[in-house]
């Protein structure tokens, strides 16, 4: 192929990138992905104000708290279904507002167009999540005063930040590629986005053949602090970190995949919609 | 598959068990082509198949050498103008084409002065910047055609374009039309108002529960439906003298005065005889004749004897 060809394509995909990134981020349809990601700083917010003066000198409550909302709260409930609604709606979004056919009647080869929605959603998701993660990380370190700035700024504090943001990075590659896959399969993504929620609430106490077949058992591997998941879990040995990234990346690769074959059969049909 | 025409072998598509269209088989040569037939006869079917919006459940289709499939390849000849009323949500007119042209690839300055000639083009320079959610039904109209005419396609699929146009804005409309077919390229042309078709195209496909019943030149196609007698209008002076004399003429089956009383329908079953017939009978009369016109060589009237409803406006 000629390197003329390639570079339309970039153009195209970086065209529909930078399309989808305005819609998902400049539009009316950031609204619930807003009050979703305001939910974790409001609850840092809370925790700030009505924290315990005795537990304020204790720098360790940060860590461990942090820790336990972000795994549980954060990452299973929020990260998630921001990215349920950032990525679900790349094309199901098109198809319900009736305006798919336009990106259809361009020039475009479909996998071009699945990974240009698909790096617009990963750019949104990134610009809104990897900020309120970063944001809530200091607003949880703030009601300890100086050495709660001191512990932030610290190699360990850094590193922690560094580590939560990798998590919330991935996360939405791999989430994103999921729900991308699902808006393209199924009439309302949200359905099967609950199901797929409910499986990863359960995987703490999953056997570890199932825990291998979800997402957050990946990511529960790369946490910079390992959460308390209550007396129920069961406990397995965390997937090598090296190995837990080269799997979601290649379970996202695995989803575009079959994204980019659902897109190549796409038919304009709206009225069965 | 043929490189320089548009092609259909052997085509349908059915939607589960719903017929959408039924082994098609046409070759679309270039010019302004009528595409005609009532809602739900299998027009817009038809489009969507020659544009890639929906696959084939059996046949073949190819648009100059390309097949549908191949959207890379398709849409850099084709333009297509659908029937759907909807856009991209928050999308200005400029916005629009903007995103088009970089969609095909064109930098940004270049999609910029591109999409600006287009807005002049079709009358909405003033409006760009205005969001199309508030445009008027005519706007809408012709940002969409601006839309598919903005890379300045081979091929021009519009499906009812004249729709929600003013007068003025139609005959702009079909002005370009023209202008485009007579540069050689295809422009096919759906509608379910049959005169407007007959004003306008070149050649007409008739369908009709999702199946072609005819296609060609208007004239051929009627000329081809024997069990019609086909209908020639005199507008004379004197309409019973002409009535008169058609009546020896042992093709003329009918010879109906008109209330306007200065017309006479007459309905033969060898045109070219009655004519041939008509100069004597003008002669011998000494009538002044005013005009002399096919009366039923209209789209109009050649699919209502297609599908068995003649005069029935589809």
């Amino acid at each position: 192929m000629s390197g003329g060809r390639w570079t339309t394509r970039w153009r195209q995909a970086w065209a529909v990138a930078r399309h989808e990134l305005k819609l998902a981020v400049f539009s009316r349809r950031v609204l619930p992905v807003l009050l979703l990601v305001g939910m974790p700083l409001a609850l840092a917010g809370l925790r700030a104000v009505f924290l315990p003066a005795r537990q304020r000198v204790d720098i360790g409550h940060s860590t461990a708290d942090f820790a336990q909302m972000f795994s549980l709260f954060h990452l299973r409930f929020v990260v998630f279904f921001a990215c349920a609604l950032l990525f679900a709606k790349l094309f199901r979004g098109e198809i319900l507002e009736r305006s798919l056919h336009y990106s259809l009647l361009a020039p475009v080869h479909r996998a071009v167009l699945v990974a240009g929605k698909y790096v617009g959603g990963v750019i949104a998701a990134w610009l809104v999540l990897l900020t309120t993660t970063l944001l809530t990380f200091v607003l949880f370190h703030l009601p300890h005063g100086a050495a709660g700035v001191r512990q932030l700024l610290s190699a360990t504090g850094v590193a922690h930040l560094a580590g939560y943001l990798a998590v919330v990075a991935l996360a939405c590659c791999a989430y994103g590629a999921l729900f991308l896959l699902a808006g393209l399969y199924f009439r309302n993504p949200m359905v099967p986005a609950l199901a797929f929620l409910g499986w990863e609430v359960a995987t703490p106490f999953l056997p570890p053949a199932l825990k291998a077949i979800s997402v957050v058992h990946y990511l529960s591997s790369l946490l910079p602090v390992p959460p308390s998941l209550g007396p129920l879990a069961l406990l397995t040995r965390p997937v090598d970190p090296w190995l837990a990234v080269l799997g979601l990346l290649t379970a996202t690769g695995l989803l575009l995949a079959l994204a980019i074959r659902a897109a190549g059969r796409l038919e304009v049909t709206y009225a069965a919609e | 598959m043929n490189p320089d025409t548009i092609s259909l072998r052997d085509a349908s598509k059915f939607y589960g068990e719903v017929l959408g269209v039924n082994r098609i088989t046409l070759d679309l040569k270039p010019g302004l082509t009528g595409l005609v037939g009532p809602n739900g006869s299998g027009k817009s079917t038809l489009m969507h198949l020659l544009t890639g919006l929906l696959r084939p459940t059996r046949g073949e289709v190819s648009v100059l050498g390309v097949p549908p499939a191949d959207a890379e390849r398709l849409f850099r000849i084709v333009g297509y103008c659908t029937q759907y009323d909807s856009f991209p949500a928050g999308a200005t007119g400029l916005s629009f084409l903007r995103h088009a042209l970089a969609l095909h690839g064109q930098a940004a300055a270049e999609a910029e002065k591109r999409s600006w000639e287009m807005l002049a083009a079709v009358g909405l320079t003033d409006s760009a910047r205005r969001r199309i959610a508030g445009y008027s039904k005519g706007m809408r109209q012709r940002i969409k055609l601006a839309h598919a005419l903005c890379h300045s396609p081979r091929v021009l699929v519009l499906d009812e374009p004249l729709n929600g146009l003013d007068p003025m804005g139609r005959a702009e409309m079909i002005h370009l039309f023209q202008e485009l077919a007579a540069e050689g390229r295809f422009v096919i042309v759906s509608s379910h108002i049959l005169h407007e078709v007959d004003a306008i195209c070149d050649a007409v496909v008739m369908v009709h529960g999702g199946s072609v019943v005819a296609e060609g030149q208007i004239r051929a196609v009627r000329g081809e439906i024997t069990s019609q007698p086909i209908q020639v209008l005199v507008r004379c002076d004197r309409p019973q003298a002409i009535a008169a004399r058609a009546f020896t003429l042992d093709h003329v089956v009918e010879a109906k005065l008109v209330d306007d009383g200065a017309s006479v329908l007459i309905r033969t079953r060898d045109a070219d005889a009655f004519y041939a017939s008509l100069t004597d009978m003008i002669i011998e009369s000494g009538v002044t004749v005013e005009t002399v016109l096919p009366a039923d060589e209209s789209v109009d009237a050649v699919y209502g004897y297609l599908i068995g409803q003649p005069g029935v406006p589809t």
